[in-house]
């Protein structure tokens, strides 16, 4: 079998053999083809564009819902996370599953979000609060959202670099195309080509998923893995309640934080959106909650496997670094060094295929998401607060289409050059909470509290987004202290301000005050 | 720390299993959806015009 030989920056030779590249070459071909048949279906109607004219059923649902919210990077950030904690780590995987079947069950939120017939999360600002609190929560968002994304692309190359042994001069040229294949269908065909492509996509990671699963403890051994942990981390390695990182705060953080991804953040939003009614937004919830348990507990899996196959290296931050082949190399790249060594050829084709799968239907669905953000809930209501006449449904496309090259070339320059600090999840968990603190408390309190008002509505954005931004990037304090001040602030901020707001009654409240919508 | 081996032991199969089974029953049904997707989405384009 032919062989391209290459040379990573650890300095040993990988083979990708010609039927990998063959694999991922049909697929990548397949993936755009597919993609491009969602342009026929979407029409001049910014509903079929945005929200595939609400009418996802429970399968293509949980397949979309899942296919955008598991990428390369949530591979990445995962794996890290099992390197370093071992299985404490599983337990921030187990509050994320449970969080979304509860939100399933429940209906908490997500029931009334559809019922609204809403396109985004902002949107439901307006209809409650004021036109002035959905732009500053559209520009929250999209800030918060695009600086999230803002660190993929990056991630995304070393993965794709490491196991495939392509040059790491090519990583910005690869990454490029890649975003230029994702951006060609889902600026044209809009949400309908985002649900086609991810029905695929969702198939091909899985089965990459489950294939990598069966590798890494087939190669690894079970026993020695679990040797491995509690030699190196002891009772920390299982307890996430005595683990320093961890510990009974982080546990009530990731609580709020997984409670207000599943109802408060975009992408997902918009599945629920876009379902045939309420009662199928609640099972497609639900179903996909399950398998967000295997989300984060299989690649936390692979990172550990890692750990127990290459943890030789000197020790940082309480674990051995990962060692491959002579050189030492960071614990977030430890997964894909691993893949490099023990998939075979034509699986390691199929498994990079699968990687690229999670990658493209991740970033689609971002694109869409944040674009929709700047289109719908920062361009169009700026259109107004101007008295400008609105926009037709065609030119709304048009805007969102602009929107999403914008989003995308950001991402080119931004993506590829920006490392984060720490460990990948805790930054993402923290970007996330710049707006996500101020937006699920003022959701929860505009549905479920009648005394919520604007005063409040805005107090709450801006104390969260302070509340995250302060303490994690100008004090230096951990991830949990910054979700904690995010999240108690934004409540603080909601309760004092509808209080002050009843008392002196600005011109500015409007919206569906002194009720629940 | 045998009680939390035993614990993330059981969660692993339970999330594993359930991740195959999901898979496998959403790549099968869900190609269904799609038809049905596809076919009320040109419903609703003809009502329009």
């Amino acid at each position: 079998m032919a062989t391209f030989f290459t040379y990573t920056s650890w300095g040993r030779s990988l083979g990708f053999t010609y039927l990998d590249w063959f694999i991922v070459a049909v697929y990548l071909v397949a993936s755009v083809a597919v993609g491009l048949l969602g342009k026929r279906f979407i029409g001049k109607s910014v509903s079929h564009y945005l929200v595939a004219g609400r009418e996802l059923g429970l399968y293509i649902g949980i397949a979309t819902l899942a296919a955008t919210e598991i990428g390369t990077i949530t591979f990445m950030y995962n794996a890290e996370l099992g390197y370093r904690y071992g299985f404490s780590a599983f337990s921030a995987a187990l509050i994320s599953g449970l969080a979304m079947i509860i939100v399933g069950r429940t209906g908490f939120v997500i029931r009334r979000f559809r019922e609204l017939q809403l396109m985004t999360v902002p949107e439901y600002f307006e209809r409650k609060y004021s036109l002035g609190l959905r732009l500053l929560t559209g520009i929250l968002v999209a800030l918060g959202g695009i600086l999230n994304m803002g660190v993929f692309l990056k991630i995304e190359g070393e993965f794709l670099t490491i196991v495939s042994g392509i040059p790491t001069r090519y990583m910005v040229l690869t990454m490029t195309v890649i975003l230029v294949l994702e951006v060609l269908y889902t600026v044209l065909g809009g949400m309908v080509s985002v649900v086609i492509t991810d029905f695929l996509q969702y198939v091909l990671l899985s089965v990459a998923t489950i294939l990598v699963s069966i590798y890494a403890v087939h190669y690894a051994g079970w026993s020695n893995i679990v040797n491995k942990v509690s030699s190196t981390m002891g009772v920390a390695g299982y307890n996430p309640l005595v683990n320093p990182k961890f510990g009974a705060a982080f546990v009530i953080w990731q609580l709020l934080l997984w409670f207000s991804i599943h109802t408060c953040w975009q992408t997902t939003a918009m599945r629920m959106f876009s379902t045939k009614s309420p009662e199928i937004s609640r099972k497609v919830m639900t179903w996909t909650g399950f398998i967000y348990l295997g989300r984060g507990m299989l690649p936390m899996l692979w990172g550990i496997a890692a750990l127990t196959l290459f943890g030789a290296g000197a020790m940082d931050r309480g674990v051995p670094s990962p060692v491959v082949n002579g050189s030492t190399l960071a614990a977030l790249d430890a997964m894909p060094a691993m893949l490099s060594q023990i998939l075979r050829p034509g699986i390691k084709g199929l498994v990079v295929a699968g990687m690229l799968a999670a990658t493209m239907s991740v970033n689609s669905s971002y694109l869409l998401g944040w674009s929709s953000i700047l289109s719908q809930d920062v361009v169009l209501p700026m259109r107004r607060l101007l008295h400008k006449r609105p926009l037709s449904s065609r030119a709304q496309i048009v805007v969102n289409r602009v929107a999403n090259l914008f989003v995308s070339l950001f991402l080119m320059f931004w993506g590829l050059y920006y490392t984060p600090p720490g460990a990948v999840y805790l930054y993402l968990n923290i970007t996330g909470t710049i707006f996500l603190a101020g937006a699920f408390v003022c959701v929860t309190g505009g549905l479920y509290w009648r005394g919520a008002n604007t005063v409040g509505g805005y107090s709450a954005m801006l104390m969260g987004a302070a509340g995250a931004i302060v303490p994690f990037f100008l004090l230096h304090s951990n991830e949990t202290i910054a979700g904690f001040a995010a999240f108690g602030l934004a409540a603080v901020g909601l309760v004092v301000g509808s209080t002050l707001g009843r008392l002196h009654k600005p011109p500015l409240m409007s919206g569906t005050q002194g009720t629940t919508i | 720390m045998r009680a939390w081996q035993t614990f993330w032991s059981v969660s692993l199969v339970v999330a594993g299993g359930s991740f195959t089974l999901i898979t496998v029953v959403v790549a099968i049904k869900g190609f269904q959806d799609l038809r049905d997707l596809f076919r009320r989405l040109r419903r609703q384009q003809d009502e329009e015009q």
